[in-house]
Protein backbone atom coordinates (compact mmCIF):
# COMPACT_ATOMS: atom_id res chain seq x y z
CA UNK A 1 0.00 0.00 0.00
CA UNK A 2 1.28 3.31 -0.79
CA UNK A 3 -0.91 5.66 0.72
CA UNK A 4 0.22 5.55 4.14
CA UNK A 5 -0.92 8.80 6.66
CA UNK A 6 2.13 10.20 6.88
CA UNK A 7 2.42 10.83 2.99
CA UNK A 8 -0.75 12.84 3.30
CA UNK A 9 0.95 14.62 5.96
CA UNK A 10 4.36 15.08 4.27
CA UNK A 11 2.14 17.01 1.47
CA UNK A 12 -0.22 18.91 4.31
CA UNK A 13 3.48 20.16 5.40
CA UNK A 14 4.91 20.94 2.20
CA UNK A 15 1.58 22.95 1.14
CA UNK A 16 1.66 24.83 4.62
CA UNK A 17 5.41 25.63 3.62
CA UNK A 18 4.19 27.15 0.31
CA UNK A 19 1.33 29.29 1.98
CA UNK A 20 3.91 30.67 4.23
CA UNK A 21 5.92 31.24 1.32
CA UNK A 22 3.36 33.49 -0.58
CA UNK A 23 2.67 35.45 1.95
CA UNK A 24 6.01 36.48 3.37
CA UNK A 25 6.93 37.03 -0.07
CA UNK A 26 4.33 37.91 -2.57
CA UNK A 27 2.21 41.35 -2.07
CA UNK A 28 -0.22 41.52 -4.96
CA UNK A 29 -3.31 41.40 -2.44
CA UNK A 30 -4.73 37.83 -5.05
CA UNK A 31 -1.95 36.02 -4.34
CA UNK A 32 -1.41 36.68 -0.56
CA UNK A 33 -5.24 35.25 -0.52
CA UNK A 34 -4.74 32.11 -2.55
CA UNK A 35 -1.23 31.53 0.02
CA UNK A 36 -3.90 31.92 2.83
CA UNK A 37 -6.15 29.10 0.96
CA UNK A 38 -3.57 26.81 0.38
CA UNK A 39 -2.75 26.94 3.95
CA UNK A 40 -6.51 26.27 5.07
CA UNK A 41 -6.47 23.41 2.35
CA UNK A 42 -3.74 21.79 3.87
CA UNK A 43 -5.09 21.96 7.28
CA UNK A 44 -8.24 20.00 5.36
CA UNK A 45 -6.31 17.38 3.85
CA UNK A 46 -4.61 16.65 7.57
CA UNK A 47 -8.07 16.26 8.80
CA UNK A 48 -9.72 14.34 6.04
CA UNK A 49 -6.68 12.21 6.65
CA UNK A 50 -6.40 11.88 9.98
CA UNK A 51 -10.16 11.14 9.70
CA UNK A 52 -9.39 7.81 8.46
CA UNK A 53 -7.06 6.34 10.57
CA UNK A 54 -9.24 7.45 13.80
CA UNK A 55 -12.43 5.66 14.55
CA UNK A 56 -14.36 9.11 15.19
CA UNK A 57 -15.75 10.90 11.91
CA UNK A 58 -15.03 14.45 13.38
CA UNK A 59 -12.53 15.58 11.45
CA UNK A 60 -14.55 14.95 7.99
CA UNK A 61 -17.13 17.53 9.44
CA UNK A 62 -14.92 19.66 10.30
CA UNK A 63 -13.12 19.92 6.98
CA UNK A 64 -16.67 20.66 5.16
CA UNK A 65 -17.42 23.80 7.86
CA UNK A 66 -13.79 25.24 6.99
CA UNK A 67 -14.35 24.80 3.26
CA UNK A 68 -17.79 26.83 3.37
CA UNK A 69 -16.45 29.07 5.97
CA UNK A 70 -13.02 29.59 3.54
CA UNK A 71 -15.81 29.98 0.51
CA UNK A 72 -17.50 33.19 3.04
CA UNK A 73 -14.29 34.59 4.29
CA UNK A 74 -13.03 34.38 -0.01
CA UNK A 75 -16.56 36.13 -1.25
CA UNK A 76 -15.71 38.98 1.52
CA UNK A 77 -11.71 39.14 1.03
CA UNK A 78 -12.52 39.55 -3.34
CA UNK A 79 -14.95 42.03 -2.62
CA UNK A 80 -12.62 44.40 -0.37
CA UNK A 81 -9.56 43.47 -3.12
CA UNK A 82 -12.36 45.05 -6.28
CA UNK A 83 -13.23 48.08 -4.42
CA UNK A 84 -9.23 48.86 -3.48
CA UNK A 85 -8.82 48.18 -7.29
CA UNK A 86 -11.68 50.57 -8.12
CA UNK A 87 -9.82 53.02 -6.04
CA UNK A 88 -6.34 52.49 -6.70
CA UNK A 89 -6.29 50.84 -10.16
CA UNK A 90 -3.72 48.06 -8.43
CA UNK A 91 -3.89 45.74 -5.79
CA UNK A 92 -0.11 45.71 -4.65
CA UNK A 93 -0.59 46.22 -1.04
CA UNK A 94 2.92 47.90 -1.01
CA UNK A 95 1.07 50.84 -2.27
CA UNK A 96 -1.32 51.21 0.38
CA UNK A 97 0.02 53.68 2.56
CA UNK A 98 -2.60 56.23 3.64
CA UNK A 99 -2.33 54.15 7.20
CA UNK A 100 1.50 55.02 9.05
CA UNK A 101 3.18 55.86 11.94
CA UNK B 1 -27.49 17.25 25.41
CA UNK B 2 -27.70 20.72 26.22
CA UNK B 3 -30.82 22.07 27.27
CA UNK B 4 -32.91 24.58 24.89
CA UNK B 5 -33.67 27.20 27.15
CA UNK B 6 -29.98 27.43 27.96
CA UNK B 7 -28.60 30.80 27.71
CA UNK B 8 -26.35 30.14 23.90
CA UNK B 9 -29.37 28.66 21.87
CA UNK B 10 -31.81 31.73 23.75
CA UNK B 11 -29.13 34.24 22.82
CA UNK B 12 -28.88 32.51 19.19
CA UNK B 13 -32.48 32.57 19.00
CA UNK B 14 -33.27 36.14 20.12
CA UNK B 15 -29.94 37.73 17.83
CA UNK B 16 -30.00 35.55 14.88
CA UNK B 17 -33.55 35.98 14.27
CA UNK B 18 -33.24 39.84 14.11
CA UNK B 19 -30.00 40.01 12.13
CA UNK B 20 -31.79 37.86 9.19
CA UNK B 21 -34.89 39.90 9.57
CA UNK B 22 -34.20 43.55 9.60
CA UNK B 23 -32.49 43.27 6.39
CA UNK B 24 -35.47 41.33 4.84
CA UNK B 25 -37.35 44.88 6.32
CA UNK B 26 -35.07 46.83 4.44
CA UNK B 27 -35.77 44.94 1.26
CA UNK B 28 -39.51 44.91 1.53
CA UNK B 29 -40.09 48.61 2.33
CA UNK B 30 -40.51 51.50 0.01
CA UNK B 31 -38.19 53.92 1.17
CA UNK B 32 -35.07 51.93 3.10
CA UNK B 33 -35.74 53.51 5.86
CA UNK B 34 -33.62 55.47 8.89
CA UNK B 35 -30.65 54.24 10.54
CA UNK B 36 -32.77 54.95 14.08
CA UNK B 37 -35.46 52.32 13.06
CA UNK B 38 -33.29 49.52 12.26
CA UNK B 39 -30.86 50.43 15.24
CA UNK B 40 -33.73 50.26 17.61
CA UNK B 41 -34.42 46.87 16.46
CA UNK B 42 -31.01 45.83 17.16
CA UNK B 43 -30.58 47.08 20.26
CA UNK B 44 -34.25 45.85 21.31
CA UNK B 45 -32.56 42.77 20.98
CA UNK B 46 -29.55 43.13 22.40
CA UNK B 47 -31.32 44.64 25.69
CA UNK B 48 -33.55 41.12 25.53
CA UNK B 49 -30.50 38.67 25.33
CA UNK B 50 -28.00 40.64 27.99
CA UNK B 51 -31.27 40.61 29.98
CA UNK B 52 -31.25 36.76 29.70
CA UNK B 53 -27.61 36.44 30.76
CA UNK B 54 -28.51 37.97 33.91
CA UNK B 55 -31.66 36.39 34.03
CA UNK B 56 -30.06 32.90 33.91
CA UNK B 57 -27.51 34.24 36.71
CA UNK B 58 -29.95 35.50 38.85
CA UNK B 59 -32.42 32.24 38.80
CA UNK B 60 -29.18 30.51 39.36
CA UNK B 61 -29.35 28.14 36.38
CA UNK B 62 -25.86 28.92 35.35
CA UNK B 63 -23.45 26.23 36.30
CA UNK B 64 -19.87 26.86 38.22
CA UNK B 65 -17.66 27.36 35.49
CA UNK B 66 -16.74 24.25 33.81
CA UNK B 67 -14.71 24.04 31.19
CA UNK B 68 -14.95 20.55 29.63
CA UNK B 69 -18.54 19.41 28.84
CA UNK B 70 -19.78 16.30 26.85
CA UNK B 71 -21.63 18.83 24.63
CA UNK B 72 -20.23 21.82 21.76
CA UNK B 73 -21.33 23.95 24.29
CA UNK B 74 -21.80 24.52 27.96
CA UNK B 75 -24.00 27.41 30.36
CA UNK B 76 -21.36 28.16 32.52
CA UNK B 77 -20.34 31.29 34.18
CA UNK B 78 -17.03 31.64 32.24
CA UNK B 79 -19.16 31.85 28.89
CA UNK B 80 -21.70 34.14 31.22
CA UNK B 81 -19.10 36.95 32.33
CA UNK B 82 -17.85 37.07 28.62
CA UNK B 83 -21.67 37.20 27.18
CA UNK B 84 -21.99 40.06 29.37
CA UNK B 85 -18.77 41.77 28.27
CA UNK B 86 -19.30 41.16 24.44
CA UNK B 87 -23.28 42.24 24.70
CA UNK B 88 -22.35 45.49 26.34
CA UNK B 89 -19.74 46.14 23.95
CA UNK B 90 -22.18 45.58 21.28
CA UNK B 91 -25.00 47.70 22.76
CA UNK B 92 -22.30 50.56 23.47
CA UNK B 93 -21.42 50.48 19.48
CA UNK B 94 -25.05 49.94 18.32
CA UNK B 95 -26.02 52.93 20.09
CA UNK B 96 -23.20 55.19 18.81
CA UNK B 97 -23.87 54.08 15.53
CA UNK B 98 -27.20 55.82 15.69
CA UNK B 99 -25.80 58.65 15.03
CA UNK B 100 -22.66 58.60 13.33
CA UNK B 101 -24.43 56.04 10.63
CA UNK B 102 -27.02 59.02 9.57
CA UNK B 103 -25.40 59.90 6.94
CA UNK B 104 -24.68 56.76 4.92
CA UNK B 105 -26.56 53.94 3.35
CA UNK B 106 -27.63 50.81 4.27
CA UNK B 107 -27.85 51.17 7.85
CA UNK B 108 -30.05 47.53 7.66
CA UNK B 109 -26.80 45.66 6.94
CA UNK B 110 -24.83 47.30 9.11
CA UNK B 111 -26.55 46.77 12.17
CA UNK B 112 -27.72 43.47 11.29
CA UNK B 113 -23.59 42.05 10.76
CA UNK B 114 -23.08 43.83 14.47
CA UNK B 115 -25.70 41.46 15.60
CA UNK B 116 -23.82 38.52 13.61
CA UNK B 117 -20.77 39.55 14.89
CA UNK B 118 -22.05 39.78 18.68
CA UNK B 119 -23.58 35.92 17.83
CA UNK B 120 -20.07 34.66 17.14
CA UNK B 121 -18.22 36.53 20.10
CA UNK B 122 -20.68 34.86 22.23
CA UNK B 123 -20.31 31.54 21.38
CA UNK B 124 -16.76 31.76 21.04
CA UNK B 125 -16.78 31.98 24.77
CA UNK B 126 -19.24 29.43 25.51
CA UNK B 127 -17.96 26.72 23.24
CA UNK B 128 -16.23 23.47 24.66
CA UNK B 129 -15.94 21.52 21.06
CA UNK B 130 -12.95 23.12 18.23
CA UNK B 131 -15.11 22.77 15.77
CA UNK B 132 -18.05 24.59 17.57
CA UNK B 133 -15.35 27.45 18.45
CA UNK B 134 -13.75 27.64 15.25
CA UNK B 135 -17.50 27.96 13.43
CA UNK B 136 -17.90 30.80 16.07
CA UNK B 137 -14.44 32.62 15.74
CA UNK B 138 -15.28 32.94 11.98
CA UNK B 139 -19.09 33.90 12.38
CA UNK B 140 -17.37 36.81 14.54
CA UNK B 141 -14.65 37.73 12.65
CA UNK B 142 -16.18 37.58 8.39
CA UNK B 143 -19.06 40.18 9.51
CA UNK B 144 -16.00 42.46 11.38
CA UNK B 145 -13.85 42.47 8.17
CA UNK B 146 -16.71 44.03 5.95
CA UNK B 147 -17.66 46.41 9.17
CA UNK B 148 -13.69 47.66 9.03
CA UNK B 149 -13.93 48.85 5.57
CA UNK B 150 -18.00 50.08 5.55
CA UNK B 151 -16.71 53.72 4.11
CA UNK B 152 -16.25 52.48 0.95
CA UNK B 153 -15.17 55.85 -0.49
CA UNK B 154 -12.66 56.29 1.84
CA UNK B 155 -9.51 54.53 0.71
CA UNK B 156 -8.24 54.50 4.48
CA UNK B 157 -11.08 52.36 5.86
CA UNK B 158 -11.09 50.49 2.92
CA UNK B 159 -7.12 49.76 3.27
CA UNK B 160 -7.55 49.03 7.07
CA UNK B 161 -10.00 46.24 6.06
CA UNK B 162 -8.00 45.00 3.80
CA UNK B 163 -4.77 44.53 6.41
CA UNK B 164 -7.48 43.39 8.84
CA UNK B 165 -8.99 40.62 5.99
CA UNK B 166 -5.75 39.74 5.25
CA UNK B 167 -4.30 38.88 8.57
CA UNK B 168 -7.61 37.46 10.39
CA UNK B 169 -7.73 35.22 7.84
CA UNK B 170 -4.05 34.20 8.01
CA UNK B 171 -5.11 33.95 12.13
CA UNK B 172 -7.71 31.49 11.36
CA UNK B 173 -5.91 29.45 8.92
CA UNK B 174 -3.40 28.65 11.29
CA UNK B 175 -5.88 27.96 14.02
CA UNK B 176 -7.26 25.42 11.68
CA UNK B 177 -4.07 24.04 10.87
CA UNK B 178 -3.48 23.68 14.79
CA UNK B 179 -6.75 22.00 15.34
CA UNK B 180 -6.13 19.98 12.66
CA UNK B 181 -2.61 18.38 14.52
CA UNK B 182 -4.61 18.54 17.85
CA UNK B 183 -7.38 16.60 16.33
CA UNK B 184 -4.50 13.76 14.63
CA UNK B 185 -2.91 13.79 17.92
CA UNK B 186 -5.47 13.04 20.40
CA UNK B 187 -8.27 11.31 18.16
CA UNK B 188 -10.98 14.16 19.21
CA UNK B 189 -12.40 17.61 18.52
CA UNK B 190 -13.75 18.16 22.13
CA UNK B 191 -11.12 19.82 24.44
CA UNK B 192 -11.97 17.97 27.54
CA UNK B 193 -11.08 15.04 25.68
CA UNK B 194 -8.01 16.79 23.37
CA UNK B 195 -6.32 17.62 26.61
CA UNK B 196 -7.18 14.55 28.35
CA UNK B 197 -5.31 13.42 25.45
CA UNK B 198 -2.35 15.56 25.38
CA UNK B 199 -1.91 14.93 29.38
CA UNK B 200 -1.56 11.03 29.02
CA UNK B 201 0.68 11.00 25.39
CA UNK B 202 3.52 9.49 24.05
CA UNK B 203 6.10 11.49 24.67
CA UNK B 204 7.89 11.15 21.35
CA UNK B 205 4.50 12.68 20.34
CA UNK B 206 5.01 15.42 22.35
CA UNK B 207 6.85 18.06 20.03
CA UNK B 208 3.72 18.08 17.50
CA UNK B 209 1.49 18.69 21.01
CA UNK B 210 3.54 21.83 21.45
CA UNK B 211 3.54 22.49 17.43
CA UNK B 212 -0.28 22.56 17.75
CA UNK B 213 -0.21 24.53 21.24
CA UNK B 214 2.06 27.05 19.50
CA UNK B 215 -0.06 27.29 16.62
CA UNK B 216 -2.85 28.00 18.79
CA UNK B 217 -0.89 30.62 20.83
CA UNK B 218 0.08 32.24 17.09
CA UNK B 219 -3.77 32.05 15.69
CA UNK B 220 -5.36 33.66 18.79
CA UNK B 221 -2.71 35.94 19.05
CA UNK B 222 -3.10 37.68 15.93
CA UNK B 223 -6.71 38.82 17.37
CA UNK B 224 -5.19 39.64 20.48
CA UNK B 225 -2.43 41.69 19.74
CA UNK B 226 0.10 40.20 21.29
CA UNK B 227 3.48 41.70 20.15
CA UNK B 228 5.21 39.75 17.33
CA UNK B 229 1.65 39.62 15.93
CA UNK B 230 0.34 43.22 16.29
CA UNK B 231 1.64 45.33 12.91
CA UNK B 232 -1.82 44.85 11.69
CA UNK B 233 -3.88 46.37 14.94
CA UNK B 234 -2.72 50.21 14.70
CA UNK B 235 -3.47 50.45 10.98
CA UNK B 236 -7.13 48.87 11.76
CA UNK B 237 -8.09 50.55 14.69
CA UNK B 238 -7.49 54.24 12.93
CA UNK B 239 -8.19 53.53 9.33
CA UNK B 240 -11.88 51.69 10.41
CA UNK B 241 -14.88 53.57 11.37
CA UNK B 242 -14.44 54.53 14.95
CA UNK B 243 -17.76 52.72 16.37
CA UNK B 244 -16.35 49.50 14.51
CA UNK B 245 -12.98 50.16 15.91
CA UNK B 246 -15.12 50.17 19.44
CA UNK B 247 -16.16 46.73 18.62
CA UNK B 248 -13.04 45.46 17.32
CA UNK B 249 -10.68 46.98 20.29
CA UNK B 250 -13.21 45.71 23.13
CA UNK B 251 -15.22 43.12 21.51
CA UNK B 252 -13.14 40.56 18.99
CA UNK B 253 -10.19 41.50 20.62
CA UNK B 254 -11.48 39.97 24.35
CA UNK B 255 -12.71 36.97 22.63
CA UNK B 256 -9.32 36.12 21.56
CA UNK B 257 -8.61 35.91 25.33
CA UNK B 258 -11.51 33.80 25.97
CA UNK B 259 -10.31 31.25 23.56
CA UNK B 260 -6.92 31.03 25.01
CA UNK B 261 -8.48 30.64 28.55
CA UNK B 262 -10.02 27.65 27.26
CA UNK B 263 -7.24 26.30 25.12
CA UNK B 264 -3.87 27.53 25.51
CA UNK B 265 -3.47 27.56 29.16
CA UNK B 266 -5.52 24.21 29.44
CA UNK B 267 -3.07 22.71 26.57
CA UNK B 268 -0.03 23.59 28.27
CA UNK B 269 -1.20 22.34 31.75
CA UNK B 270 -1.70 19.85 30.69
CA UNK B 271 1.75 19.49 28.96
CA UNK B 272 3.18 20.28 31.95
CA UNK B 273 5.65 22.21 30.55
CA UNK B 274 8.05 25.37 31.20
CA UNK B 275 5.51 27.46 29.33
CA UNK B 276 4.17 30.28 31.88
CA UNK B 277 7.72 31.85 31.42
CA UNK B 278 7.17 32.23 27.87
CA UNK B 279 4.11 33.94 27.99
CA UNK B 280 5.44 36.12 30.96
CA UNK B 281 7.98 37.64 28.37
CA UNK B 282 4.96 37.84 25.58
CA UNK B 283 3.23 39.71 28.26
CA UNK B 284 6.46 42.06 29.25
CA UNK B 285 7.28 42.71 25.31
CA UNK B 286 3.15 43.60 24.35
CA UNK B 287 2.72 46.47 27.45
CA UNK B 288 6.12 47.54 26.61
CA UNK B 289 6.02 48.09 23.31
CA UNK B 290 2.20 49.52 23.13
CA UNK B 291 2.39 51.92 25.65
CA UNK B 292 6.20 53.55 24.08
CA UNK B 293 4.82 53.43 20.61
CA UNK B 294 1.71 55.24 21.65
CA UNK B 295 3.59 57.80 23.17
CA UNK B 296 4.69 58.80 19.64
CA UNK B 297 1.24 58.64 18.19
CA UNK B 298 -0.26 62.14 16.59
CA UNK B 299 -3.50 60.69 15.66
CA UNK B 300 -6.17 60.04 18.94
CA UNK B 301 -7.53 56.33 17.28
CA UNK B 302 -3.95 55.23 16.26
CA UNK B 303 -2.91 56.21 20.19
CA UNK B 304 -5.91 54.34 21.90
CA UNK B 305 -5.04 51.26 19.47
CA UNK B 306 -1.55 51.50 20.70
CA UNK B 307 -2.56 51.36 24.15
CA UNK B 308 -4.88 48.91 23.64
CA UNK B 309 -2.03 46.57 22.26
CA UNK B 310 -0.58 47.32 26.50
CA UNK B 311 -3.84 46.32 28.10
CA UNK B 312 -3.90 42.89 26.34
CA UNK B 313 -0.12 42.64 27.91
CA UNK B 314 -1.77 43.41 31.40
CA UNK B 315 -4.14 40.97 30.68
CA UNK B 316 -1.55 38.22 29.73
CA UNK B 317 0.00 38.75 32.87
CA UNK B 318 -3.07 36.61 34.77
CA UNK B 319 -2.87 34.31 32.47
CA UNK B 320 0.77 33.56 32.49
CA UNK B 321 0.85 33.21 36.60
CA UNK B 322 -2.20 31.00 36.62
CA UNK B 323 -1.00 28.37 37.34
CA UNK B 324 0.12 29.93 40.32
CA UNK B 325 -2.24 32.59 41.76
CA UNK B 326 -6.06 32.37 41.40
CA UNK B 327 -6.23 36.24 41.71
CA UNK B 328 -4.40 36.78 38.98
CA UNK B 329 -6.90 34.75 36.76
CA UNK B 330 -9.41 36.29 38.14
CA UNK B 331 -7.70 39.74 37.98
CA UNK B 332 -7.70 39.22 33.90
CA UNK B 333 -11.13 38.41 33.96
CA UNK B 334 -12.21 42.06 35.68
CA UNK B 335 -9.90 43.73 33.49
CA UNK B 336 -10.89 42.20 30.29
CA UNK B 337 -15.12 42.87 31.73
CA UNK B 338 -13.29 47.09 32.49
CA UNK B 339 -11.30 47.42 29.64
CA UNK B 340 -14.22 46.63 27.15
CA UNK B 341 -16.01 49.71 29.05
CA UNK B 342 -13.26 51.63 29.05
CA UNK B 343 -11.78 51.10 25.66
CA UNK B 344 -15.48 51.03 24.14
CA UNK B 345 -16.14 54.49 25.52
CA UNK B 346 -12.88 56.23 24.28
CA UNK B 347 -13.30 55.16 20.77
CA UNK B 348 -17.10 56.06 20.93
CA UNK B 349 -15.81 59.67 22.26
CA UNK B 350 -13.22 59.69 19.16
CA UNK B 351 -16.85 58.85 17.06
CA UNK B 352 -18.33 61.69 18.54
CA UNK B 353 -15.69 64.10 17.83
CA UNK B 354 -15.29 62.67 13.93
CA UNK B 355 -18.86 62.97 13.71
CA UNK B 356 -18.97 67.00 14.76
CA UNK B 357 -15.40 68.35 14.44
CA UNK B 358 -14.36 65.96 11.85
CA UNK B 359 -10.84 65.92 13.38
CA UNK B 360 -8.57 63.02 14.91
CA UNK B 361 -5.08 65.24 15.36
CA UNK B 362 -4.47 65.66 18.88
CA UNK B 363 -3.24 68.77 18.41
CA UNK B 364 -6.52 70.23 17.37
CA UNK B 365 -8.45 69.09 20.31
CA UNK B 366 -7.31 71.99 22.11
CA UNK B 367 -10.07 73.58 24.35
CA UNK B 368 -12.39 70.45 23.24
CA UNK B 369 -13.54 70.83 26.88
CA UNK B 370 -15.67 74.01 26.25
CA UNK B 371 -16.87 72.29 22.68
CA UNK B 372 -17.86 69.16 23.62
CA UNK B 373 -18.24 68.81 27.84
CA UNK B 374 -19.70 65.62 28.08
CA UNK B 375 -17.78 63.86 25.19
CA UNK B 376 -14.81 65.51 26.62
CA UNK B 377 -15.76 64.30 30.61
CA UNK B 378 -16.45 60.66 28.98
CA UNK B 379 -12.94 60.47 27.46
CA UNK B 380 -11.14 61.84 30.20
CA UNK B 381 -12.95 59.59 32.68
CA UNK B 382 -12.18 55.96 30.15
CA UNK B 383 -8.61 57.41 29.54
CA UNK B 384 -8.08 57.94 33.39
CA UNK B 385 -9.42 54.26 34.49
CA UNK B 386 -7.75 52.85 31.61
CA UNK B 387 -4.19 54.28 33.31
CA UNK B 388 -5.77 52.64 36.35
CA UNK B 389 -6.06 56.24 38.66
CA UNK B 390 -8.56 55.16 42.07
CA UNK B 391 -11.05 55.36 42.46
CA UNK B 392 -12.18 54.44 38.89
CA UNK B 393 -12.88 50.79 37.73
CA UNK B 394 -9.42 50.49 36.03
CA UNK B 395 -7.47 50.39 39.59
CA UNK B 396 -9.24 47.37 40.93
CA UNK B 397 -8.59 45.22 37.96
CA UNK B 398 -4.87 46.05 37.60
CA UNK B 399 -4.90 45.74 41.69
CA UNK B 400 -5.84 42.49 41.33
CA UNK B 401 -3.73 41.64 38.44
CA UNK B 402 -0.33 42.93 39.92
CA UNK B 403 -1.35 41.54 43.39
CA UNK B 404 -1.56 38.09 41.66
CA UNK B 405 1.83 38.62 40.52
CA UNK B 406 3.51 39.53 43.46
CA UNK B 407 1.63 36.94 45.34
CA UNK B 408 2.64 34.13 42.71
CA UNK B 409 6.04 35.43 43.68
CA UNK B 410 7.49 32.61 46.16
CA UNK B 411 6.46 29.94 43.46
CA UNK B 412 8.21 31.73 40.29
CA UNK B 413 10.84 34.13 40.88
CA UNK B 414 10.13 36.05 37.99
CA UNK B 415 6.09 36.63 38.69
CA UNK B 416 7.12 39.88 40.71
CA UNK B 417 8.73 41.27 37.75
CA UNK B 418 5.61 41.13 36.01
CA UNK B 419 4.03 43.58 38.09
CA UNK B 420 6.55 45.67 38.16
CA UNK B 421 7.09 46.00 33.99
CA UNK B 422 2.95 46.70 34.48
CA UNK B 423 3.35 49.65 36.95
CA UNK B 424 5.93 51.31 34.81
CA UNK B 425 3.89 50.99 32.15
CA UNK B 426 0.78 52.42 33.82
CA UNK B 427 2.77 55.18 34.49
CA UNK B 428 4.01 56.31 31.62
CA UNK B 429 0.16 55.77 29.93
CA UNK B 430 -0.53 57.95 32.64
CA UNK B 431 1.68 60.45 30.67
CA UNK B 432 0.01 60.48 27.13
CA UNK B 433 -3.19 60.52 28.60
CA UNK B 434 -2.41 63.16 31.18
CA UNK B 435 -1.16 65.08 27.70
CA UNK B 436 -4.70 64.62 26.07
CA UNK B 437 -6.41 65.92 29.11
CA UNK B 438 -3.86 69.14 29.68
CA UNK B 439 -4.98 69.72 25.27
CA UNK B 440 -8.41 69.44 26.42
CA UNK B 441 -9.02 71.39 29.51
CA UNK B 442 -6.56 73.61 29.79
CA UNK B 443 -5.45 74.98 26.30
CA UNK B 444 -7.09 76.93 23.63
CA UNK B 445 -9.70 79.95 24.54
CA UNK B 446 -13.04 81.52 23.45
CA UNK B 447 -14.32 77.95 22.29
CA UNK B 448 -17.85 77.89 21.49
CA UNK B 449 -20.30 75.05 22.65
CA UNK B 450 -21.00 72.85 20.32
CA UNK B 451 -24.20 70.04 19.54
CA UNK B 452 -23.13 66.81 20.64
CA UNK B 453 -24.61 63.81 19.05
CA UNK B 454 -27.41 62.99 21.48
CA UNK B 455 -26.55 58.91 21.54
CA UNK B 456 -22.72 59.42 21.75
CA UNK B 457 -23.83 61.17 25.17
CA UNK B 458 -25.91 58.93 26.35
CA UNK B 459 -23.50 56.00 26.08
CA UNK B 460 -21.00 58.60 27.68
CA UNK B 461 -23.45 58.54 30.42
CA UNK B 462 -23.89 54.68 30.87
CA UNK B 463 -19.62 54.53 30.85
CA UNK B 464 -19.25 57.24 33.05
CA UNK B 465 -21.73 55.49 35.57
CA UNK B 466 -20.31 52.33 34.62
CA UNK B 467 -16.50 53.20 35.47
CA UNK B 468 -16.92 55.31 38.36
CA UNK B 469 -19.40 52.54 40.25
CA UNK B 470 -17.32 49.44 39.77
CA UNK B 471 -14.57 51.69 41.01
CA UNK B 472 -16.28 53.17 43.97
CA UNK B 473 -17.89 49.52 45.06
CA UNK B 474 -16.45 46.64 43.15
CA UNK B 475 -17.26 44.05 45.64
CA UNK B 476 -20.53 42.53 43.19
CA UNK B 477 -18.29 42.21 40.34
CA UNK B 478 -15.34 41.10 42.32
CA UNK B 479 -17.25 38.09 43.46
CA UNK B 480 -18.94 37.49 40.38
CA UNK B 481 -15.64 37.20 38.63
CA UNK B 482 -14.52 34.96 41.53
CA UNK B 483 -17.22 31.95 40.58
CA UNK B 484 -16.34 32.44 36.89
CA UNK B 485 -12.41 31.58 37.41
CA UNK B 486 -11.66 28.45 35.72
CA UNK B 487 -10.48 25.50 38.33
CA UNK B 488 -6.97 24.67 37.22
CA UNK B 489 -6.33 22.98 39.91
CA UNK B 490 -8.57 19.73 38.87
CA UNK B 491 -6.39 19.76 35.34
CA UNK B 492 -2.97 19.25 37.22
CA UNK B 493 -1.34 16.24 36.77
Amino acid sequence: MSNELIDFVIVSIALLGIGIYGLSVKRNAIRMLFAVEIIINAANLNLVAFARFIPHSGGQTLALFSIAIAAAEVAVGLSLIIVAYRMYQNIDIADFRSLKG
Amino acid sequence: MIEISSTPLIILAILGTVAIAIPLISISRKDRGSSLFYGAIALGALLASIGYVIYQFVTGNVAQSAIFSEDVLVDDAFGGLFAIAMLIVAIMTTVASFNYMRKHKHPAVYFSLILLSAIGMVFVAYSTDLVMLFVAWELMSIPTYILAGYMKKDPSSNEAALKYFLFGALSSAIIIYGISIAYGITGSTNIGEVIQGFSTLDPTMTPLALLAVGMFIAGFGFKMGLVPFHMWLPDTYEGAPPTIAALLAAGTKKVGFAAALRIIIMGAVALSLDWTFALGIIAVMTMTVGNIAAVMQKNLARMLAYSSIGHAGYILIGLSIAPFSAIGIQGSLFHILNHAVMKGAAFIAVAGIVTTLAVTNIDKLKGLARKMPITSLGLVISLLALAGVPPLSGFWSKLMLFGGAIDAGPIAAWAPWLAIAGVLNSALSLAYYGWIIRKMYFEGENEKRVKEPKSIIAVMIFSIIFIVAIGVYPDPIIQFTETAVPNLAALSP
